[in-house]
């Protein structure tokens, strides 16, 4: 810490403080933001082109469509988007606060740690070692080292917030406070889990409470990782790129007091007329619709910021990203409540509709937030001009259309693919049977996205170009401006006094980080808690179903399987209580038939058929050969091929740790199941891959992969078809557990 | 008797007029508080913070 005390101004007679900000740490965030955009954003080409044809999956385990799809996801949002946010936040909270971070040690281990995440987190997924729920997907060793680093953050920030020589904390700063509370809150609860091995782990919450968690999660991750942060982030650079104040700083606090309130409920509208009690989803759905209101209400306090500078725009590129970043703000967040409108989520859920509206937000408003961030940072880290106002422009003008081509064609893909499943004949039958067929019509959109992803990632790589000669041109040692302010006086005593006396008791707060932040955390706390208890507590959420028993220890293995390849990416487990879905895929899912589910498998997306009943319909074969080459049973469909599953052994000692796991779960294992996993395991197996030889299917499957994912397959869907004694025979001895 | 009996005997719609309540009463607080006029001046002047922040008093040899 370069801090030194100087006399002060005699005028002022204020004690003045030296010090010089930790602008390195910044520019680290800053290349790693670029360098990480980059490769989450390729990832994203990858997919996009094994849904367009499935060649692309190339036979590789590692790049199949349903292992990098989180990877593609957790790089975009936690590399790309995390490193942005840490750019922004070392660099605004150290000028608003008027203090160098509080620790450089911490500011180098957040970096490096993050980085190492990122690094175990392209390293696991690939190989399958996921714990499948969405955003949520990495193992727990390195879900513990993000909560670390997270404590890291914030031990540093809140340092920096102690020590800092601005008595009132400006918006961008409630805005960072409220991600470090609710990202942890969030985090460490949807990531509670039962371990099972070095690299495996069951979620704590079953079926229907395991959903909700995960969407609780979900949704706020979006809310509290891809929003407030960059709301904060809005409130500091846009001001400062327009040169002029935020339009209205009361507006600012109702937007944050608000938003921060309302967007904890929202997670259940990821879940209509799904298993989950309808009380939840409906109160989901409200929360979201009220969030219009503070959403806009920034939206136009961002737009207005600009009233009197909209020349500007179309000279300088940094303010042409910023305005598209609001609008898409504005558009994404009316489109978000209208989503979680129950008729229309009817129609949107499970669709592109909700990939077009996803990628509207993180293209729009997240990526174009942070280009507009690193145009106006670039020239200020590394002490030079920005080596091309041109390209700059270019890169604008390039990824504008991208977004354009991609968000319009996965809208039509959206669409197309909602109505297509719930259109019916003259006579009252499925249009579309074949759910093929509905998958087949959007291909030529795909294409279109691939071309619009081309185009985006075109202009990264121009915005890596200009960053790297901007870096090149900078001198060799980077100066060090000294900033002088006086130091923190102590509060006036009217204010300590309090009360509502003059309304200062927001003041207050906002002059008490401590404070501040325990509010905050209330906020988030008790909106979850309104949600969260009546789900966990109330029986009469998830009625038993008798017939439901736990999964075999072969169908555990399969389910792992599952799990591992990604399967729920593209397909779900959920029938909704839909005419169109009842008729293609069968009797609608009941939150019974879940208890045993540890995790959820529900899916948000139909790329392929839901699979909630599979179970009975197809003979083993035919799956068997499906999982070898999709297009020998289904000749149009664009699923990957999985002939590694027939080549890799059941690992069978993670069988026993995993029904040894699940009774920690108190799920009712008899214990003959545990003590004899193995054993029940490979006699299953041996039945199964018997009966696939015998349907004229490859001999010796008996110890492969591919005959516990058969066996998974075949039980979905048929427990609520036995009657409540088959199933208690079946299960049979003494139960452990509860 | 538990918590669930307790919970279980309540009546859905409770939870979400309660929490319905609370939000309300947030709302209107901090609405309240942030458009009375005498905040008028503070919080303008809170608006220029991003602006007054980074004019250094000088710039003596830096490092790498």
């Amino acid at each position: 810490m370069t801090t030194a005390t100087v006399a002060g101004s005699a005028a002022r007679n204020e004690r003045m403080e030296r010090f010089v900000y930790d602008d390195a740490v910044v520019r680290l965030f800053l290349l790693a933001t670029l360098v990480w955009g980059l490769v989450g954003m390729l990832v994203g080409i990858v997919i996009a082109l094994e849904l367009a044809n499935p060649v692309f999956n190339l036979g590789l385990p590692w790049i199949s469509f349903g292992r990098l799809r989180p990877l593609h996801t957790n790089a975009v949002i936690f590399a790309f988007a995390g490193n942005a946010i840490f750019t922004g936040v070392y660099y605004s909270t150290q000028r608003l606060l008027k203090a160098r971070m509080w620790s450089d040690g911490l500011s180098r281990l957040h970096f490096w740690g993050w980085q190492a995440i990122i690094v175990a987190a392209a390293l696991t997924l690939p190989l399958g070692i996921t714990q499948s729920k969405e955003y949520a997907e990495l193992e727990w060793p390195i879900d513990v080292a993000i909560a670390l680093v997270w404590v890291v953050f914030s031990v540093n920030v809140f340092g920096t917030i102690v020590r800092r020589r601005e008595r009132h904390l400006y918006v961008a700063i409630w805005f960072y406070i409220a991600t470090l509370v609710a990202i942890a809150v969030l985090h460490i609860f949807n990531n509670l889990v039962v371990v099972a091995g070095p690299f495996k782990s069951y979620s704590i919450y079953a079926g229907v409470q395991d959903a909700f968690m995960q969407w609780w999660y979900g949704h706020n991750a979006v809310a509290f990782f891809l929003t407030t942060p960059f709301l904060g982030m809005m409130y500091y650079f846009l001001p400062k790129a327009a040169d002029r104040p935020v339009f209205s700083y009361r507006l600012s606090i109702l937007h944050f007091w608000t938003l921060v309130f309302l967007y904890i409920w929202a997670g259940p509208h990821h879940l209509h007329y799904t298993a989950l009690p309808a009380w939840a989803s409906t109160l989901g759905m409200l929360f979201s619709v009220m969030l219009w209101m503070p959403s806009w209400g920034g939206m136009v306090n961002g737009l207005l910021t600009l009233r009197g500078a909209w020349h500007k725009v179309t000279e300088d590129p940094v303010l042409k990203f910023f305005v598209v970043a609001i609008t898409f703000y504005g558009m994404s967040t009316f489109e978000g409540p209208l989503l979680s409108i129950k008729s229309v989520n009817a129609l949107s859920h499970y669709t592109d509709w909700t990939i077009a509206h996803v990628h509207a937000g993180a293209l729009g408003w997240v990526g174009f937030m942070v280009f507009g961030m690193v145009y106006w940072l670039l020239p200020r880290l590394f002490q030079t001009e920005l080596w091309s106002k041109r390209l700059a422009e270019i890169h604008f003008w390039i990824a504008t259309v991208g977004i354009l081509l991609y968000v319009v064609a996965i809208y039509a893909a959206g669409l197309t693919q909602g109505l297509m499943w719930r259109a019916f004949d003259e006579t009252g039958r499925l249009a579309y049977p074949d759910f093929v067929e509905t998958t087949v019509r959007l291909l030529p959109m795909y294409w279109v996205r691939v071309l619009g992803g081309v185009l985006y990632i075109a202009g990264m790589v121009i915005c890596g170009v200009n960053a790297l000669m901007t870096w090149r041109s900078g001198p060799a040692r980077y100066a060090e401006p000294v900033h002088e302010a006086p130091a923190l006086r102590p509060l006036p005593a009217e204010a300590e006094a309090g009360g509502f006396k003059h309304a200062a008791w927001h003041r207050r707060w906002e002059g008490l980080p401590l404070t501040f932040s325990v509010w905050v955390a209330v906020a988030v706390v008790t909106a979850s808690l309104f949600e969260i208890v009546p789900m966990f507590l109330i029986g009469s959420n998830v009625p038993t179903i008798q017939a439901v028993h736990p999964y075999t220890p072969l169908e555990l293995a399969g389910r792992d399987v599952y799990v591992a390849e990604g399967c729920n990416n593209c397909h779900s487990q959920m029938i909704r209580p839909i005419r169109a879905e009842t008729m293609r895929y069968g009797e609608y899912s009941k939150p019974g038939e879940f208890v045993y589910d540890h995790p959820f498998l529900w899916g948000s997306r139909r790329i392929g058929p839901d699979l909630a009943r599979v179970g009975g319909k197809y003979p083993d074969l035919w799956h068997v050969r499906h999982m070898e080459d999709p297009r020998s049973t289904t000749p149009q469909s664009i699923m990957p091929a999985y002939p590694w599953l027939a080549r890799t052994p059941i690992n069978w000692s993670a069988v026993e740790r995993g029904v040894a796991a699940q009774v920690t779960l108190g799920v009712p294992y008899t214990r003959e199941q545990v003590t004899g996993a193995a054993t029940l395991g490979r006699a299953q197996a041996k039945q199964i891959a018997a009966a696939i030889a015998q349907q004229g299917g490859p001999a010796g499957l008996e110890e492969t992969e591919l005959v516990a994912l058969v066996s998974y397959l075949q039980r979905l869907g048929t427990d609520i078809k036995k009657s409540s004694t088959t199933a208690a025979a079946a299960m049979g001895g003494e139960r452990t557990g509860r | 008797m538990k918590l669930a009996d307790v919970m279980s005997a309540m009546h859905f719609n409770l939870f979400a007029q309660v929490a319905l309540l609370i939000a309300v009463a947030g709302f209107a607080t901090v609405v309240v508080s942030v458009f009375l006029a005498r905040n008028r001046e503070p919080f303008r002047r809170a608006s220029l913070l991003p602006l007054a922040d980074d004019r250094p008093v000088g710039t003596p040899g830096g490092r790498a």
